[in-house]
């Protein structure tokens, strides 16, 4: 059996595979949980991915992720990077992620802290704030069972409330934090930067920014139409910049990017395209394709 | 003694029945006595054994004979063997000339004896014809490098290496790959005898590689060899591995941290390995590399490499230039990958694999532990059906035999059953069972009393069972005489073997040539399997033909002779048949022209302004085109001169020049071509009057205007396959273009366009030779006599006023 490279697509995820007699690499990238933001596109060390802007013509108006089967290594970066936690590599069927096995990469640090204690039976705020949909609050008794119908309870003394949040989708918003009535939530985000938009430059009617950001409240229309940031929740993915038509109207920046410790040459040149400005991002990814180019030039001439 | 008057000896050959039995040698030697300067012939049975060498040297002793001419078999096969014999008997060996009644005239016409005679001679004629013009030449002799070059280091290369560094002289092993050690290296047992392939090839990769007269440069591809025999410059690129290779230890430190795979080549991309890496554990030169297509640059290696400093990001590719003396080619075979899905479902069912990969499941250090395995489930299959000649042997794909593949399929056999015993059902399915070495034949009785199930016929199909993925085999069993149907749970296939990946560059390289079935052609199926049509370049092992180890092994030593006999001399003599300019008629000393030097393939001509053009005789191969294309006619081509030619062509046209096709073949390929037609009894008709040249680039437009001033029917120019076959390089091309514009013209004259022809035939396509000879003849009857000739008469005031500046010799 010759070894296979596929791809597959549904509404849902796009896959692409490797298939060897001995061994099988899948890469998933579960397209109700992307955003389409540009941060695996810039980290990729191999260029395979690409935020692909819908053609002329085309139904839709959003752009979306396109996975080269023929350049992707199946090292796991763009996994270890999304903060949204959309991609997901298997190795036989087994969730790894070889690059943050091996050191070579960092694994984001999502601190977020939940102290239920303070939470009163009852309170749902959280629940409602996150935008993805990713907390679950219950109320348990003495026993740990879950009480569905907390009023009709007998003991009201003998409940607890408990606070799950599915830690590795949630790029750390802070609106949970920001909204919960009792500070039973603290979080620090993963990213920190800013975020400007030169309202001067924006089209007339133009809201592309506000409605691909992921977080509902960074930003918003104004009164007179102009675009609004809240630099509070702002997670720093860029979702905005892809969309946006004008060049140069939304500038971003990131600053720090909280991880876990390596070395590592490959974690240097990402964090270098991640923390830089557009245009210097775009020019270190031109500089590795032309070092690319080189290489491959170099074996064939 | 050019200048003596010619006393020219003619020997006519019987070769047993093999002439005799066809043609009246009685009367060609009574001919031959009749013709001019001839005042000696004889016949005589086999002039090339002892009493009949001896009969030459006591002819030229005792009638003072100063030509020798042999009408026997082809120059290629004997030309050196009676070239010596003249010599011994005190005369220069190059007034000696053969006729070639036997390739040419008695086993291409078996059936009209009368006709075969008469051809036969012709061909005495034309010889003599030119032996009286042929001028005493002497060897020319260049200093040997005493090193050699192997390319490839399989196990033949490596066989050929080891043997040339044992009789003391340097040797350069070159290898494409990582490591050498080629496919044995990936090989899990060998038959006949089942012992571990890498056991016993593992030591002498070592041996190779520590022999302090051996270098090995891996990892490296062969850019250009410039030279000639005993003197080759040979440009290498060595590609980077970003590791260096001193201070790299082999520790594998750095392999253990890198977190990227991807599939190895080695493993037939079934099992991976890392960036950086080596691909098997015993590879030679123990030297880590990185792939930079695969690698993300964490430099997780360089941390891991520590102190050593092995790792190096910036390395660049280097050029080294290396000098030889002879080279052997030892470059292999690859294995033929059925294209998707396109034979027995290959690609498209997942238990359906290659014997190869068969080769890395079984192998305990291969991708699944030496387990065999299913790819659709990863069980145990508990039936194998291992079909033979898969794209062999299949006029569709490769009409030849890939050797070792029923060997092959007979060693899985038995390891099936000798790893699984009562649990596997092993059926083989093949069509002839070729067992025809030492232990082979016992290897296969061995199979059969194991209860391995033979099915005789060819497959015609294999389909998947979509739900257990298991396949059903259909075959039209020969024994039975009607189709069956078996179900296996694993389908192995024995697919063709093909010559190697890059083949076609390496022959335009070293310009070397290839069959028909694109393996390297050895230069005598016989006598000289080994030698390569260009002096100094040797064959060994599968890249002149599928072949297994054993015979593999026994060509690499046999190359490594073949090359000492070069290598050991300090001086190497080349065969004087070089161009020669005569400065006196050299146009470029009063204008600009350099066209010598612009045609030369070897660009062994200088034509400096003001001067007349000069050749550089060490660089001269001996083509001749220069000689057709100087046109001044300054230069000559010793051996092959205007004048000896033009005798050639007047002898042939004497008598019904209008019946017969003047040829010009050269010696490499159309020759040889013909000679094969000869050798196999291909029969074609008796029309053709050869002129062998040593290139078709010799072939100057006056031959042809000259064959045709004197009425010839028709004309042939023979090459060499466009576009690399060209022993010269590009002799053929120059030849194409200059007879392009000559057929334009002569039709433009009122020629028939049918009645002059250029056709490229290879050393292998005897068939095609005599299918060719038999159209033009045909064609030749078609057009008739009458307006052959009536076109000929308007032709010939033409031609005798463009002719005319040539001198009459
Ligand atoms: C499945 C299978 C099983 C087999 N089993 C057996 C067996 O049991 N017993 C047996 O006797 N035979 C067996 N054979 C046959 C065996 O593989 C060959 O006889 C043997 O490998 C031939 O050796 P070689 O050195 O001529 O060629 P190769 O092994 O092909 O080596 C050629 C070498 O040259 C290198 N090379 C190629 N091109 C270039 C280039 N341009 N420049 C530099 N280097 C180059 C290659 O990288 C390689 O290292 C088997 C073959 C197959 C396919
Ligand atoms: S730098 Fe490349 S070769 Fe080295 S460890 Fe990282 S991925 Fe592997
Ligand atoms: S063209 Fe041929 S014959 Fe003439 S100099 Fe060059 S190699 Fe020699």
């Amino acid at each position: 059996m010759p070894m296979k490279l596929k791809r597959s697509e549904t509404d849902e995820q796009l896959k692409i595979e490797r298939i060897m007699y001995a061994r099988q690499y899948s890469l998933t990238l579960d397209k109700r949980r992307c955003v389409v933001c540009e941060l695996c596109e810039i980290v990729c060390p191999r260029e395979a991915i690409q935020v692909v802007k819908p053609a002329e013509g085309e139904e839709t108006t959003s752009p979306r992720l396109e996975i080269d089967v023929e350049l992707c290594q199946y090292c796991g970066i763009c996994n270890a990077i999304c903060p949204f936690g959309a991609l997901e590599l298997k190795i036989d069927g087994e969730k790894v992620v070889p690059v943050v096995k091996f050191e070579s990469f960092p694994q984001l640090i999502r601190e977020i802290e939940i102290d239920d204690e303070k939470c009163p039976v009852g309170c749902t705020v959280c629940v409602d704030a996150c935008p993805l949909k990713l907390i679950t609050v219950k109320v348990v008794d003495d026993e740990g069972r879950e009480v569905e119908d907390a009023e009709l309870y007998p003991d009201e003394e003998r409940l607890r409330v408990t606070v799950e949040l599915d830690k590795e989708y949630c790029p750390v918003c802070r609106v949970c934090e920001y909204k919960c009535p009792y500070d039973a939530i603290h979080t620090q985000k993963v990213i920190y930067g800013h975020i400007r938009v030169d309202t001067d430059l924006c089209p007339e009617g133009c809201r592309e920014c506000v409605d691909a950001c992921p977080i509902p409240e960074v930003l918003q229309l104004s009164e007179d139409g102009k675009v609004v940031v809240n630099d509070l929740f702002c997670v720093y993915c860029g979702a905005c910049r892809v969309v946006c038509p004008v060049e140069g109207a939304i500038s971003l920046e990131r600053t720090v990017i909280r991880h876990t410790p390596v070395h590592s040459g490959a974690w240097n040149k990402a964090l270098e395209k991640l923390t830089s400005t557009k245009d210097m991002t775009k020019e270190l990814r031109s500089r590795a394709v032309i070092k690319v180019k080189e290489s491959v030039e170099r074996r064939l001439a | 003694m050019s200048e003596e008057e010619p006393r020219i000896g003619v020997f006519v050959c019987h070769c047993g029945l093999n002439i005799a039995g066809v043609i009246d040698v009685e009367e060609v030697t009574n001919y031959a006595k009749t013709l001019p300067n001839v005042v000696y012939a004889v016949h005589n049975r086999y002039t090339c054994s002892d009493p009949g060498q001896d009969e030459i040297r006591k002819g030229i002793k005792e009638y003072n004979l100063n030509r020798v001419v042999v009408a026997a078999c082809s120059p290629r096969l004997h030309e050196p063997t009676f070239r010596r014999c003249v010599a011994e008997a005190g005369l220069n060996p190059y007034l000696f000339e053969m006729a070639n009644i036997r390739e040419f005239s008695s086993w291409c016409h078996p059936s009209t004896p009368e006709e075969a005679t008469e051809k036969a001679k012709e061909i005495v004629r034309m010889a003599v014809a030119k032996a009286r013009l042929l001028n005493p030449l002497k060897p020319l002799e260049v200093p040997v490098t005493q090193k050699a070059l192997v390319l490839g280091g399989g196990i033949a290369g490596i066989n050929a290496a080891l043997d040339l560094a044992e009789m003391g002289f340097k040797v350069y092993l070159v290898e494409k790959k990582e490591s050498i050690g080629g496919h044995m290296a990936q090989l899990d047992k060998t038959f006949p005898t089942l012992d571990c392939s890498i056991c016993i090839e593992g030591p002498r990769m070592v041996d190779v590689a520590r022999h302090p007269n051996v270098e090995i440069i891996s990892y490296a591809d062969l850019l250009s060899v410039e030279g000639y025999v005993g003197n080759f410059k040979v440009k290498v690129r060595k590609n980077p591995r970003y590791v260096i290779a001193d201070n790299c230890t082999g520790c594998g430190e750095c392999r253990d941290v890198c977190p990227i795979e991807f599939p190895n080549e080695w493993d037939m991309n079934m099992g991976v390995r890392r960036a950086i890496d080596i691909p098997f554990a015993q590879a030679v030169p123990l030297i880590y590399t990185i792939n930079r297509d695969h690698c993300i640059e964490c430099y997780k290696c360089v941390d891991a490499c520590g102190a050593r400093q092995a790792i190096d990001f910036s390395q660049e590719p280097e050029e080294i230039e290396l000098e030889v003396g002879a080279i052997i080619v030892a470059t292999g075979y690859d294995i033929y990958v059925p294209e998707e899905g396109n034979l027995y479902g290959y690609g498209r069912y997942s238990n359906v694999i290659t014997g190869l990969e068969f080769e890395r499941l079984i192998l305990a250090a291969g991708p699944t532990g030496g387990h065999v395995v299913r790819a659709s489930d990863g069980r145990r299959p508990r039936s194998v059906a291992l079909i033979q000649c898969v794209g062999s042997r299949d006029v569709n794909k490769y009409e030849y035999c890939s050797g070792f593949c029923c060997m092959y399929t007979l060693k899985h056999a038995i390891q099936l059953k000798e790893h699984y015993g009562r649990e596997v059902e092993v059926y083989v399915f093949y069509m002839d069972m070729r067992s025809n070495f030492k232990g082979y034949e016992e290897f296969y009785r061995r199979a059969r009393e194991m209860g391995v199930t033979f099915i005789r016929g060819r497959v015609s199909r294999v389909i998947e069972d979509p739900k257990t993925k298991n396949l059903i085999v259909r075959v039209e069993d020969i024994a039975l005489g009607e189709p069956i149907e078996v179900e296996v749970e694993l389908v192995v296939l024995a697919t063709a073997a093909l010559p190697s990946k890059g083949s076609d560059e390496i022959s335009r390289i070293l310009n070397i040539s290839r069959g028909a079935d694109g393996f390297f052609m050895e230069s005598h199926p016989k006598l000289k399997p080994i030698d390569t049509p260009v002096d100094g370049i040797f064959l060994a092992g599968a890249c002149q033909g599928p072949k297994d180890i054993p015979y593999s092994v026994s060509q690499g030593c046999g190359a490594a002779a073949r090359a000492a006999t070069i290598l050991s001399k300090k001086t190497w003599k080349i065969e004087p048949i070089v161009a020669v300019v005569d400065p006196s008629r050299c146009r470029n000393v009063k204008a600009k022209c350099g066209i010598c030097a612009a045609k030369c393939p070897y660009g062994a001509i200088r034509a400096p302004q003001g001067q007349p053009a000069q050749v550089i005789t060490a660089m001269c191969h001996g083509c001749g085109t220069c000689a057709a294309e100087c046109p001044a006619d300054a230069i000559t081509q010793m051996h092959f001169t205007d004048a000896q030619i033009f005798a050639q062509i007047r002898a042939a046209l004497q008598e019904n020049p209008e019946d017969k096709i003047l040829g010009f073949l050269c010696n490499w390929c159309s020759y040889a071509g013909a000679d094969l037609a000869g050798t196999s009894r291909f029969e074609y008709p008796p029309t053709l009057r050869p002129i062998r040249v040593m290139c078709s680039g010799r072939v100057d437009r006056d031959f042809v205007l000259e064959a045709f001033r004197l009425g010839a029917g028709m004309v042939l120019v023979a090459a060499c396959h466009l576009p690399y076959d060209c022993h010269y390089i590009s002799g053929n091309w120059r030849m194409k273009e200059r007879m392009e514009v000559l057929a334009r013209m002569l039709t433009k004259l009122g020629l028939s366009p049918e009645r002059f022809r250029v056709d490229y035939i290879s050393a292998a396509e005897g068939v095609k030779f005599a299918e060719l000879i038999t159209e033009m003849t045909e064609k030749l009857k078609e057009l008739g006599r009458e307006r052959i000739m009536a076109e000929n008469q308007k032709l010939k005031p033409v031609l005798d006023r463009m002719l005319s500046r040539k001198k009459r010799t």
